[in-house]
């Protein structure tokens, strides 16, 4: 089986003559992407020192690696923090069709958040919110 | 039903138990008894007494054959907790939570057996795979075991992503998830299209990277050897043996032998060829006794894979039956490994003077896994070629398979040449005596069915 | 009462397992009782089976377990005790247990792990011996054939210490072997043509066979008699045989083993008398065997030597009676040849005890005064086997050369020639070790003294036997209706006396003056021995021209190893050096080194490198796409190479 004979069985609806307003499309924003870019790169003036160079950090003087090794505390928080974050994800919609889905989506968010509360009971009975050592 | 909420359950239990069980070796009492629980209800679901009704729209389908596999998988865990509970306890801080994973693995196991849903075999799947890299980094100041937490996790996302691209286009090509579905399309057109077969294929990718088909193996040699012992003796058993299931189940007589468009025999025999050479091979060569026994499980997947390859029932039958054989011997053999102090052959000399009983019980299992008569793995061997020759064609493959067998008898050999006939005083931790009868009870499972194969196939007529 | 059969292997079974696996716990005296013991049982039953069968006929066919069960395919490991094989019992159990006595005292000075070894190796030759008479179809006695063989060789070497006792042992055990494989092959014919192995269904179905297949049948079994009971060109086995102990000698060498073929032979009647040219070729290679072996005996001078010699040129003779269809005669000369050679053998063994181990018999004479029992006992034997009347070998030896005068004369004429060379080289033998004038050693002359009575007595008992043992077949011409052993075997050689519908050609008086010629110079030969023998006087003078010739065995061991020897071990040579070196060692190691070689390859793709791993599955997805795509090429590429 090859590729054309695939191309010539499928239907009219899949020629490729139907795709061109999208490659059109797709010509025209890379296009106006790499004109945009070009022009501005000729059109600005252009001064370059070391200071125009340097990180800006709202003014404040840089120092040592961005590298360097962090308590994993940090790590730790923030996935948690993601976690629980995106619950709300959930939340949004189901709120805006409460009525709609009535007592069953009721119990399918209540085991939702059942899971998390054990969850997140696990991770205070665990320490993984005790920032102290 | 049973065995996935209940595994699911049973594994948030143990995380609380870290919480409310001070006494770390009580831990693998409470796993025992919760995979003893977990056997016993699926045993009861397999007779038709399910503890829930849930209506679930064809996303699982429960079959005999799914069930009993179940079986097999909790008994071979609960086999394996009671042999390496006391190194697992030793492994780490989080006894609990290796335990629990150990659980959710189950509960991924139990959703692979049974999925109807392309959506549930990848959900199947993560659930199986993600507790797996963690168990794998378990130790965590070791930067061998650590390394290779990162490698099968990122090699793992990266055939995630195959697999998901995969169902994808299975999905564009025929408008649903539903397997049912799926075949259903696969049987009426009459010619497939690309779309269709080309996410089968990478589905079939995605499926050889779980099973470590070569040449997706790569993954298999760096995450056996870096995970610890324990761990690997699980990934490499009751894992594995679940992603062949889902493999076969995915592949279903109806996908392949309707779309004639693609010779899958012919994909399937160069998975096979490349598979048993590339194991077996590679096997010859390993200083260690881990790796070679990482490169060996390769080499059994390749004989697992005939079961894709002739998909009659008698391979059917036969997979469950190698399932059985290969997880049993490689507990065995990996529970004995734990105890050595040096995991290398050398470690090996001389077990048989100092402990007589464990290296003649190593010696049934390396046996097994050989496929030398009067064991399981010979008639788990003899029941995949016979499939293969019912299916009337290939019969260069099933040489081709036997002289690899032959190839594997001389490494597994080696290691017992070191234990009886090589001068040495192998150290091992110390045997407790309920240890060495639970050695006795595997290796004779596994002479039992070796000598009495037909009472264990009657179980699977289903 | 038919169950007794079992009886009679079992006991010496028994005999074995116990002095074979306790032999170094047990003392000298009880493995004697155990091993004599267990062949006296065995006798016993053999005795009460055949007084049954003289009065009731043969016995019907025991089976005691399927052996081989293949679908159409079954051997039963089944006994058959008819007349043939009792009397053939008698003889190996009888003489078996004199014998086993016999060696309690000669092998005394073994120690006792030893002398175990030698009772249990002995048990086992009896039950082998057994296996190979009882059995009722081929393949059991193939089995009996081969044990004995097995025991043959263990014994000659058990000794094993001397180099040149195991280069015996060995030789025995490969002309045997060489014998073996046409038996083998006779065995796979038959079963080919008759798809059955059983006695009783092959001489029933002999109508099926051609002409080829029974000639060829009988020539292979023919060939496999030849290892077996030592007959040109197989025989230098025997010879070299007497390495072992004496009484190893007297059994197996003399009375029974060597005897297989014959029995054999009597077993499978039908199928010769069938086969006319086989038994030419047969009658012909008995007669040249029993006259060529004779000869060589004149001028041998080890006493043992000259017995064994003796053993082939009588084997010789029982060929030649089966060849001219005398099977009567053949089993009649087997029995009384046990009864003489045994005897002889049993004699020597005395001798050499008394003299310290020598068996030269140029440095014996004048033993007769020491050693009376051996000596009377020593001298009937020699009466016997000379054939003077009224003496066993007479009567026996007189019927098969009468057979032959019925064939063909000149058969008759040489047959008679060499019994002359017999009573020669005999009385000779007896003249040079008990006449005369000792011409051993002053130390030897001090030791000499008669045997104990465990020694004697078998002498005696087997004395007595070999003077009247022949009295069971008095031939018609001398006495009509007495020849009872030709009755008692009659049902055996039915089938082949009603297919051969010759009558007797020679009369009567023509036979009995025969007979009277040959007494005569029989006599005048034994006279003229005993006067120049028992004046023999030591010398070194080497034998020239024709003597020279004899005493070194017409050189035929020479030129069976310039013949076949040498251009085998050449040939192996060659294998081993360089076919197996470059050939097969290479194609071998060469198939390991190419899997090592692999390996080694294979192992550095493992390179730890996760991007190398992901890009080597990147690839391989591709190059499964692009099968995909060209499968059909592939697969038809594929399919011409497998």
């Amino acid at each position: 089986m090859h590729i054309t004979g695939l191309l010539l069985d499928a239907p009219q609806a899949n020629t490729a003559a139907n795709y061109l307003p999208i490659a059109l499309q797709l010509l025209f924003a890379l296009g106006f992407v790499a004109t945009m870019m070009i022009v501005t790169h000729l059109l600005g003036p252009k001064r370059k020192t070391a200071d125009k160079l340097a990180t800006f950090t709202s003014g404040i003087e840089t120092h040592g690696n961005a590298r360097t090794p962090m308590a994993i505390k940090y790590f730790l928080v923030a996935i948690l923090f993601v976690l629980f974050d995106v619950e709300v994800i959930f939340f949004y919609p189901y709120a805006v069709n409460f009525r709609a889905l009535g007592w069953s989506g009721f119990y399918s968010v209540l085991m939702f958040v059942g899971f998390f509360i054990v969850g997140f009971f696990y991770i205070i009975k665990k320490g993984a919110l005790v920032w102290e050592d | 039903m049973n065995a996935i909420i209940l595994s699911a359950v049973l594994g948030v239990v143990m995380m609380f138990s870290s919480v409310f069980v001070k006494n770390k070796s009580a831990l693998k009492h409470i796993a025992a008894a919760g995979l003893l629980v977990l056997l016993i209800a699926n045993i009861a679901d397999t007779y038709g007494c399910s503890l829930f009704k849930i209506d679930l729209h064809n996303m699982l389908r429960f079959d005999k054959f799914g069930l009993f596999f179940n079986t097999i998988g909790i008994g071979a865990t609960l086999i394996y907790v009671v042999l390496s509970g006391r190194d697992i306890e030793k492994s780490g801080n989080y006894v609990a939570e290796y335990f629990a994973l150990i659980f959710f693995v189950l509960c991924g196991l139990t959703l692979l057996t049974s999925f109807g849903n392309l959506l549930m075999l990848f959900i199947g799947i993560e659930i199986l795979s993600i507790p797996l890299y963690i168990l794998t980094g378990s130790d965590k100041r070791n930067l061998k075991s650590n390394e290779a937490a990162i490698k099968y996790f990122l090699m793992g996302s990266f055939s995630t992503g195959i697999m998901l691209m995969g169902i994808a286009l299975i999905y564009g090509g025929t408008g649903s998830f539903q397997l049912e579905v799926v075949r259903s399309v696969f049987a009426s057109y009459k010619g497939v299209s690309f779309l269709e077969i080309a996410g089968l294929l990478f589905l079939l990718v995605a499926m050889a990277f779980k099973v470590s088909a070569a040449p997706f193996h790569f993954w298999t040699p760096d995450v056996y050897d870096g995970a610890p012992s324990v761990f690997t003796s699980f990934m490499a058993t009751v894992v594995k043996a679940a992603a062949f299931v889902a493999f076969i189940r995915l592949f279903d007589a109806r996908v392949t032998e309707t779309s004639a468009a693609v010779d899958w025999k012919m994909l399937f025999s160069i998975l096979i060829i490349s598979t048993l050479l590339i194991g077996n091979i590679t096997a010859v060569f390993q200083q260690s006794v881990k790796r070679m026994l990482a490169y060996s499980s390769i080499a059994q997947a390749g004989f697992m894979l005939f079961a894709l390859f002739s998909l009659n029932d008698m391979a059917k039958e036969g997979l469950l039956l190698y399932a059985a054989a290969y997880s049993l011997a490689t507990i065995g053999i990996f529970a004995i490994l734990i105890k050595m102090k040096d995991v290398s052959f050398e470690g090996y000399n001389g077990l048989a003077k100092t402990q007589p009983l464990l290296a003649a019980t190593n010696t049934i299992f390396l046996l097994s896994l050989a496929g030398i008569p009067l064991t399981a793995g010979f008639f788990a061997k003899y029941y995949m070629l016979a499939s293969v020759i019912k299916t009337g064609s290939y019969t260069w493959l099933v040489i081709f398979a036997v002289l690899f067998a032959a190839v594997s008898a001389y490494y597994y050999f080696r290691v017992i040449q070191a234990m009886y006939f090589k001068n040495g005083e192998a150290q091992t931790d110390t045997i407790t005596p309920g240890f060495k009868a639970g050695m006795v009870i595997v290796a004779a499972i596994i002479v039992i069915v070796g000598i009495l194969p037909q009472t264990i196939l009657n179980w699977f007529y289903f | 009462m038919n169950n007794l059969v079992y009886l009679i292997p079992f006991f010496p079974l028994l005999g074995f397992l116990i002095n074979g696996l306790f032999r170094k716990s047990l003392n000298k005296p009880l493995i004697g009782i155990i091993g004599s013991g267990s062949i006296l049982a065995s006798f016993v039953v053999s005795l009460l089976l055949f007084f049954q069968v003289k009065s009731n006929g043969a016995l019907p066919v025991q089976p005691l377990f399927s052996f081989i069960d293949v679908e159409s395919f079954k051997i039963a490991f089944a006994f058959q005790v008819d007349q043939l094989s009792s009397l053939f019992l008698l003889i190996i159990t009888g003489i078996g247990f004199l014998i086993h006595l016999y060696s309690t005292s000669y092998m005394h000075d073994e120690p006792a792990e030893h002398f175990g070894r030698y009772f249990a190796y002995l048990n086992l030759f009896v039950f082998s011996m057994l296996l190979l008479v009882l059995g009722a179809n081929y393949v059991i006695m193939f089995i009996g054939w081969e044990g004995v063989g097995l025991c043959s060789y263990l014994l000659i070497g058990f000794w094993f210490k001397n180099n040149n006792y195991n280069y015996a042992a060995k030789k025995a055990f490969v002309m045997n072997r060489i014998g073996d494989l046409g038996f083998l092959l006779a065995v796979f014919w038959i079963l080919a043509k008759l798809g059955t192995v059983e006695y009783y269904e092959v001489f029933a179905q002999t109508a099926k066979l051609s002409n080829a297949d029974i000639f060829g049948i009988t020539i292979l079994l023919f060939i496999g008699a030849t290892g077996k009971s030592a007959q040109i060109p197989l025989y230098t086995w025997l010879p070299d045989a007497m390495a072992g102990p004496t009484p190893v000698s007297a059994l197996i060498h003399a009375a029974t083993m060597v005897t297989a073929g014959i029995y054999m032979i009597a077993r499978s009647n039908i199928l010769y008398t069938m086969a006319p040219v086989t038994q030419v070729i047969i009658a012909v290679i008995g007669l040249a065997t029993a006259v060529f072996a004779a000869t060589i005996a004149l001028k041998q001078n080890d006493i043992k030597k000259v017995l064994a010699y003796s053993t082939v040129s009588q084997l010789g003779y029982m060929f030649l009676g089966l060849g001219v269809g005398a099977y009567t005669g053949a089993v009649f000369h087997v029995m009384t040849h046990a009864f003489f050679k045994a005897l002889l053998f049993l004699g020597a063994g005395s001798v050499i005890h008394a003299m310290g181990g020598e068996q030269d018999i140029r440095k014996m004479g004048g033993l007769a005064k020491k050693m009376p029992q051996t000596n009377w006992t020593f001298l009937v034997a020699c009466f016997a086997i000379a054939g003077v009347p009224p003496l066993s070998g007479f009567f026996s030896k007189d019927e098969i050369l009468a057979a032959a005068f019925e064939k063909n004369s000149l058969l008759y004429y040489i047959g008679v020639a060499g019994a002359l060379m017999t009573a020669f080289y005999m009385f000779r033998l007896y003249a040079m070790t008990f006449l005369g004038q000792f011409r051993g050693t002053h130390e030897q002359e001090h030791h000499l003294h008669e045997s104990p009575a465990a020694m004697t007595i078998p002498l005696i008992v087997l004395a007595i036997l070999a003077a009247v043992g022949g009295l069971i077949g008095i031939p018609e011409a001398i006495l009509p209706n007495a020849h009872k052993l030709e009755a008692f075997l009659e049902p055996v050689f039915e089938q082949s006396t009603r297919y051969v519908h010759e009558a007797h050609t020679v009369s009567h008086s023509t036979e009995l003056m025969l007979m009277g010629v040959v007494t005569v110079i029989i006599i005048g030969v034994i006279v003229a021995a005993w006067r120049k023998f028992s004046k023999y006087q030591y010398s070194d003078a080497e034998e020239t021209g024709l003597g020279k010739v004899l005493e070194n065995k017409w050189y035929v061991d020479e030129i069976y190893d310039a013949v076949i020897v040498n251009p085998l071990l050449k040939l192996a040579g060659f294998l081993k050096n360089v076919v197996e070196k470059s050939g097969i060692d290479g194609i071998v190691n060469g198939v390991g080194r190419f899997v090592g070689y692999s390996a080694r390859q294979l192992r550095l793709l493992q390179s730890g490198q996760v991007g190398n791993y992901i890009l080597f599955m990147v690839l391989s997805l591709v190059v499964l796409f692009l099968v995909f795509w060209n499968e059909t090429i592939i697969s038809e590429f594929l399919k011409k190479i497998f």
